[in-house]
């Protein structure tokens, strides 16, 4: 697999070569390389404001809640 | 690890030139910052002694701009050659993605060549990197010299390449064979991007 060696001078694009060859490399992978979508959340009925002045009622729902805005 | 991260639009990959003492490669590196652009030439950091050895490491960052809508950024490394850098050589290695080893073609160097190598795979597996599947690249530099002090191509390779990863025959102080070796790495550690997995 040995390569050939080009002698100095012979090509002053040298980096316009590397900058070709590394967009195309990029291109192929961004392409291929879709980012893995996790299956979105269902959204979540917001606790009603209790008819008691506000007092916490439900307490599984307030959970739930609190865990989804964590994340 | 290299990552194209979809949330920032950017792709980042780490490349280190690893190899002896005086193997060439810090001129490596040399000959890239000359070739690259005005605007696109940042600063190359190189901490070396009154004798111009590499004292610590060598670091040139490539910002090749905005490729298919990501921010991509190289960043090459060298390593000190010498032996008792050896702590040094553990840190930079950290995180690496792809690896360039420049060997010294010259006949009298292929046990610090050899000792070199080992050193690589000491420290990749250090890291939890395995030496076997890690991209790398080999480069013979040193191919200007008498035919009579250095080692045939066939000779290194079936030395120091058991992994028959690509090689390339250089003279980095000519600038000879440096871009055909980066494009080489780069591509092979382009080649195992991963995308991060991101909310919808």
């Amino acid at each position: 697999m040995a390569k050939e060696t080009r002698e100095q001078g012979q090509d002053g694009g040298e980096f316009a070569e590397f900058l070709a060859d590394v967009s195309q490399e990029i291109a192929l992978r961004v392409e291929s390389l879709q980012p893995a979508a996790t299956v979105p959340t269902p959204e979540r009925k917001k606790t009603p404001i209790a008819a008691d002045g506000g007092a916490i009622t439900e307490w599984p729902s307030i959970a739930d809640r609190m865990i989804e805005e964590m994340r | 690890m290299s990552v194209v991260n979809y949330g920032t639009r950017e792709i980042t990959c780490k490349i280190v030139y690893y190899g002896p003492g005086r193997s060439g490669k810090t001129t490596n590196l040399q000959h890239v910052y000359s070739k690259l652009p005005e605007e696109r030439k940042g600063k190359m950091v190189s901490l070396a002694t009154e004798t111009d050895r590499t004292l610590f490491f060598d670091f040139l960052p490539l910002d090749l701009g905005t490729i298919s809508g990501f921010a991509t950024r190289f960043q090459l490394y060298t390593v000190p050659g010498q032996v008792y850098y050896a702590a040094t050589r553990k840190l930079v290695l950290q995180g690496v993605d792809g690896v360039v080893f420049v060997a010294d073609s010259q006949s009298r160097q292929m046990a610090e060549n050899i000792e070199s190598l080992q050193d690589l795979h000491a420290n990749l597996a250090d890291e939890s990197l395995d030496p076997r599947s890690i991209p790398l690249v080999m480069q013979y530099n040193k191919r200007d010299l008498p035919k009579s002090e250095i080692c045939s191509i066939e000779e290194l390779d079936e030395t120091l390449n058991f992994r028959g990863v690509p090689h390339f025959s250089a003279t980095a102080v000519t600038g000879g064979g440096v871009f055909e070796t980066l494009r080489s790495i780069s591509t092979l550690v382009l080649s195992r991007l991963s995308a991060p997995a991101t909310k919808v």
